[in-house]
């Protein structure tokens, strides 16, 4: 068969956008947190925690209750913890944020999958709901009006950080942290801790991207349930330049390539299996080499801010 | 208090009060060993512009932080209005009234106008409201600016219009300025004293001005108070007093020295006798800059069409107000920015801008503006800092020997009198002043053939900076070819045998040290044509 | 400025009653963070129906106590060693390296090839092994380095996204023939697993009272002092750190961010390429036996990079953290047997790590806090 046409018929499948979409809005849970969260000046490298906490955490919620809420409840919990110990550790203790990340990272791995073995949460995903008329659009209808109910959070929770980063006093707050701390901290904010409240929030968006693993897209915990990809979310939020517009390219960009194994093997077409389970990250990759060197980074992104330091 | 009486030009829509708006009495402040501020009193009174005078490390800034809530003192009272009390924060001391305009500016780049001056507010964010107050206060006080602007794209005097209107915004009582024309123009400094008086007549605040320039504090303030080694050593009135005796009150010995009285900001005209004798400038220069044009990372010219040369022992001063390619010139000398065309040239040799350290290597020696960005490494060693640029002297077979390092670094530190526990005591333990020498001794260490000091005396006291200068003078004495950058004339006009003024990222003009005429040197500076 | 003066003797009891009493908070948050560590750990064994006592038994007797195990423990703490130190030369230039899993995986694939292809007699073989798999793991560290220094993308992420893409990469290979997979007729049952090593390839083996280790125990041990060595003392040490703290300073000295900088971010893709070589040649403790399979690199990666951290960057200190971190895995295989989740372990690790950071945190703050305190006002 042409490429051509396989690309047409790949375009052209529900399908694709199908699971594109689920992709796009599991990273877009995690990336939205993290975009705050650079916004304000830290990289909050326990994304990956944060999500796969949210995942655990949702799943014994559902396993105990049988409620979708609960279970989103608990994954908003269980991301929220990791955030604790990345916010206080970095941020009142002045720890280096790359170390307590990578650690929290591979802790909450280890914890996961050891308490998995031990309580073996039973899950499923979660009922469907169809938005009326716009859920028969051709290919895109399904994709973005016909998913699972806790998809369409996403409705609410991008504008409203948006708003909030760009209305709002707090927001206000958060970007001159991450521009600027000394500044911020002469004209009287507390920078430390608005850089713990955008992790906090980071947690909290993130561990509704773990529910939604569970709750949505695959169903069953498994400790590789995030593998990895939490770090696209980060990269997504580099590509768009820091930018909530940005960062949802980013996402959808990013989900495509991940998305994109599915599509082919589901349209009954061979590739080499590992180039299709390596593409996302290759993507993400190349992605960053064409825009890394275009965007700039709040100035103070990494920095930690000790007052009279400087 | 028949001294405010008398000073109380013009009519005031303000009832006259003899009693002071804030006082200070027995203010003590110490870090570590060393007394910052002892036993300070000082009185500010309604309609005032207040003068606080003395040479860098007096501790007129560690008094005025205390004022503002930045730092807490170890004894002593502030009473406000009569009140006995206590300022922990800047919200705080905005809260009592008093606010300040900061030196080094509090303003966040990338946001707007209004932006930045919302900040730190508390309550719902309303920009209509900010923006209607930011053309209010412009207008009341000559202030005019646009809230939608980015500071990012404003100039160093319009931001700092901005600080201002930051200020003014709280509606304090007590305003204090620290250093604030370092990076005006004349001209501008004209129109900030103008803004000031409006500010003190019409409304009875009492503003404060922080200075270390004489010139400046006896034009625009009403008293003055004099700082000296954390002391209150005199306070007079401005009308009563004259530019010699506030210089050896500052000093405390008769300033005899051109050189002193330039560090205390005040400009000699007079070109006699003791101007230095310029070298007959034959040999062809060393240094040799042609249309060099660079750019930064978003766009913005840094460098333009820039063209400069210096002869050998000669001393060229480059003149202009902060903010006007000056950084980007010594970055350049130090293989911190590449061309984008142009070049470079020692002794004929063209220098790679791009290549790292090459700079150095073709004979450039340079001490930075800000020494913590490109200048020490704050974490190593004093003895370390000493070889940054070339280990070799001190290294065998690629490894460092300890033994020689130890040895250089104690020459140098005997040598350049640096103060210090020892060669490998870590830079960070070392005052500011040390810290400047450490880099002096490296760079003259290698016996470069030019010299680029860009601030060198900023931040130092009067013995210092008379260090400083003189080390300047002996390198230009000994053939060194030096490149003096610098925003306060004075020391230009002390040191130089020829000026030249940057503006808009370029030279602008020239002129011989000589007869120099200071009104079309401040043109220059103002951004006239040459 | 006045000095504020005071009688010298008085001075210095003061100061020395200050040292010993720093020196004790030191000890007494050290040992409350890992005995914090420790009860968590053991809270969760004990909520999930575990016996701690026994667990801790588990792990000596499977770290050192029986027979031939601190030998493993040493075997396992050879490429954890190297890692380690690949991980301190990157940082020392500044640079966040998390890639060593794939480098590692990299590294190991490439000993693997190279090592079939060029063959040629036991021990000559056995250096080209080595030398290959830190050439592959440089090359691949190498592509994170052109990536940031061209490109300008964080290696933190190039680094870290590069580890799948390596995972792949060797799985792939072990697919064909011509690459790294073993012909059929010595593969047994197993699908993807390259050649073994043949006994002459190995690394020699030293036995001490019935404990055996492959001698890139002594390589790596080596390894660290001269790193240390280097890093403390070498020119190029001092450049490195210079560009480590202040890269613009670096730039005016001389010291080129690109070359310095790609030179030690691919170092240390060498050292964890080494380590990649170094299982795949000594075989011993878990890493696979003498053949590359898929998974190989087993964490070691991931576990060096721990190392570093713990170690705090500091080359010989790496030596006794990865000696615990190698007990810690060698013990864990025998926890499994008394009825606990093998995987505690790995929590015990993070819980360690964590544990680690809290003290030098929570002095920086109390010195800090107390700074203030000593000057509030007395009114």
């Amino acid at each position: 068969m042409g490429f051509f046409d396989a690309f047409f018929d790949i375009f052209t499948s529900d399908s694709t956008y199908l699971a594109g979409a689920l992709f796009a809005a599991f990273l877009l849970f995690a990336a939205t947190g993290e975009w705050v969260a650079e916004r304000a000046g830290t990289i909050n490298i326990s994304v990956e925690g944060m999500l796969l906490s949210g995942a655990f955490t949702s799943a014994v919620g559902y396993h105990l209750t049988q409620s979708a809420v609960v279970a989103l409840l608990a994954g908003i919990c269980g991301g929220l913890i990791v955030a604790l110990v990345q916010a206080e550790m970095s941020h009142r203790l002045s720890a280096d944020q790359f170390v307590v990340g990578l650690t929290l990272n591979i802790l909450v791995l280890g914890l996961t999958g050891f308490l998995d073995r031990e309580i073996a949460p039973k899950t499923k995903i979660v009922s469907t709901w169809e938005i009326p008329l716009l859920s028969d659009l051709p290919l895109i209808g399904q994709a973005l009006f016909g998913q699972p109910w806790p998809f369409y959070l996403l409705y609410i929770l991008v504008p409203a950080t948006a708003w909030m980063v760009y209305r709002t006093r707090f927001g206000l707050e958060v970007r001159a942290a991450g521009e600027n701390p000394q500044s911020a901290d002469v004209s009287g904010i507390d920078v430390n801790k608005r850089r713990r409240q955008a992790i906090y929030y980071a947690g909290f968006t993130s561990g509704l991207g773990g529910a939604f693993l569970i709750l949505v897209q695959i169903g069953q915990f498994e400790d590789s349930i995030v593998g990895g990809r939490g770090f696209i979310a980060i990269a997504a939020v580099i590509f768009g330049g820091w930018t909530i517009r940005g960062t949802i390219a980013g996402c959808i960009l990013f989900a495509g390539a991940l998305s994109f194994r599915l599509s082919i093997q589901g349209l009954g077409y061979q590739l080499n299996s590992e180039l299709l389970q390596s593409l996302p990250f290759l993507v993400t990759i190349i992605g960053m080499a064409f825009f890394a060197h275009r965007v700039r980074p709040p100035a103070a992104l990494a920095q930690p801010f000790v007052r009279g330091l400087k | 208090m028949t001294d405010n009486e008398q000073l109380l030009t013009g009519a005031g829509e303000w009832e006259f009060s003899p009693a002071p708006l804030v006082e200070l009495r027995g203010i003590c402040k110490n870090f570590g060993a060393v007394a910052a501020c002892d036993d300070v009193d000082l009185s500010l009174y309604p309609g005032q512009i207040h003068g606080v005078l003395g040479e860098n490390g007096a501790g007129k800034s560690t008094l005025m932080k205390v004022l503002i809530g930045l730092v807490l003192p170890d004894s002593g009272t502030i009473t406000i209005n009569g009140e006995t009390c206590t300022i922990h924060d800047p919200l705080d001391a905005a809260a009592h009234g008093i606010g300040m305009v900061h030196q080094h500016f509090s303003l966040v780049e990338p946001l707007t106008v209004w932006e930045n001056v919302a900040l730190g507010d508390g309550g719902k964010l309303d920009p209509d409201a900010v923006r209607n107050r930011i053309g209010e206060l412009g207008d009341a006080y000559g202030l005019i600016i646009d809230p939608d602007a980015r500071v990012a794209d404003l100039t160093a005097g319009l931001r700092q219009r901005v600080e201002i209107i930051k200020c003014l915004r709280r509606d304090p009582t007590v305003l204090i300025f620290d250093e604030p024309t370092s990076v005006l123009t004349p001209d501008e400094s004209q129109q900030l004293f103008k803004s000031l008086r409006t500010m003190v007549a019409s409304e009875g605040k009492s503003v404060v001005l922080v200075s270390h320039k004489l010139d400046e504090v006896l034009r625009t303030t009403d008293d003055i108070t004099i700082m000296r080694q954390g002391r209150v050593v005199d306070r007079m009135d401005t009308s009563e007093t004259t530019a010699p005796e506030l210089a050896r009150s500052m000093v405390g010995r008769e300033v005899s020295l051109r050189a002193e009285r330039a560090a205390l900001g005040h400009i000699e005209l007079d070109v006699a006798t003791d101007v230095v004798a310029q070298p007959t400038v034959t040999t062809e220069p060393v240094l040799t800059i042609t249309n060099a044009n660079a750019s930064g990372p978003g766009g913005q010219r840094l460098l333009d069409d820039l063209t400069l040369e210096v002869h050998p022992g000669e001393i060229v001063g480059v003149a202009g107000v902060e903010g006007n390619g000056q950084r980007p010139l010594a970055d350049l000398l130090s293989s911190l920015l590449p061309l984008d065309n142009g070049t470079v040239a020692v002794n004929g040799n063209a220098v790679s801008s791009s290549a790292p350290g090459a700079m150095s290597r073709a004979g450039i020696g340079v001490i930075p503006e800000d020494r913590h960005d490109s200048g020490v490494v704050l974490e190593m060693t004093v003895a370390e800092n000493l070889v940054l640029v070339d280990p070799q002297r001190v290294a065998k077979h690629g490894v460092i020997d300890h033994k020689k390092l130890t040895r250089f670094a104690e020459e140098m530190i005997q040598e350049f009198s640096i103060q210090c526990s020892g060669p490998h005591a870590p830079l960070w333990s070392l005052s500011g002043g040390n810290q400047q020498r450490v880099v002096l001794a490296r760079e003259l260490a290698d016996h470069p053939k030019v010299l680029v000091a860009a601030q060198p005396t900023r931040g130092l006291d009067v013995g210092a900076i008379e260090y400083m200068t003189d080390r300047i003078r002996e390198a230009a004495a000994s053939g060194v070819a030096v490149l003096l950058i610098s925003s306060e004339l004075e020391e230009i006009l002390d040191v130089a045998d020829r000026i030249v003024v940057m503006s808009g990222h370029r030279i602008v003009g020239e002129m011989p040290r000589a007869g120099v005429d200071l009104e079309h040197l401040g043109l220059l500076m103002g951004g006239a044509n040459a | 400025m006045t000095t504020v003066a005071k009688p010298a003797t008085d001075e210095k009891r003061a100061s020395r009653a200050r040292q010993s009493a720093r020196l004790a908070e030191w000890l007494v948050l050290y040992l409350l963070s890992i005995l914090g560590a420790i009860l968590i750990s053991a809270l969760l064994v004990t909520a999930t129906g575990g016996d701690w006592q026994s667990v801790v038994g588990a792990l000596f007797d499977g770290s050192v106590r029986n027979p031939g195990r601190w030998g493993a423990t040493l075997g396992a703490a050879a490429p954890l060693l190297l890692v380690a130190l690949g991980t301190v030369i990157s940082a020392r230039a500044g640079l966040v390296n998390i890639g060593q899993e794939g480098q590692l995986a990299i590294g190991a694939a490439f000993a693997t090839y190279f090592g079939f292809l060029i063959g040629g007699p036991g021990s000559v073989n056995i250096v080209v092994l080595l030398a290959f798999g830190a050439v592959g793991g440089a090359l691949w560290a190498g592509v994170a380095a052109l990536l940031r220094f061209w490109r300008g993308v964080p290696e933190v992420l190039s680094t870290l996204l590069l580890v799948a893409v390596a995972g792949q990469a060797v799985a792939y290979g072990l697919r064909w023939q011509g690459l790294l997979l073993a012909p059929a007729a010595d593969r047994g049952n197993r699908n993807q697993v390259s050649e073994q090593l043949g006994t002459d390839r190995r690394l020699p083996v030293q036995t001490i009272f019935g404990n055996s280790y492959p001698i890139s125990v002594y390589l790596s041990v080596l390894a660290a002092v001269i790193v240390a060595f280097l890093l403390a003392r070498s020119i190029w040490g001092f450049r490195l750190k210079m560009l480590g703290r202040n890269p613009r300073a670096a730039q005016h000295s001389g010291v080129s961010q690109n070359r310095y900088g790609s030179a030690a971010l691919m170092l240390g893709g060498a050292f964890a390429g080494l380590a990649g070589a170094a299982m795949l040649a000594g075989g011993g403790f878990a890493f696979g036996n003498f053949q590359l399979v898929p998974g190989f690199s087993a964490n070691i990666g991931w576990t060096g990079l721990l190392v570093a951290l713990v170690a705090r960057e500091r080359a010989l200190i790496c030596i006794p953290v990865a000696l615990v971190f190698a007990a810690l895995r060698t013990g864990s295989g025998f926890v499994s047997s008394t009825g606990v989740e093998g995987r505690i372990t790995d929590v015990i690790q993070g819980l360690l790590v964590l544990a680690l950071l809290v003290p030098p945190a929570v002095m920086f703050v109390r010195d800090r806090r107390r700074a203030r305190a000593a000057t509030t006002a007395r009114t």
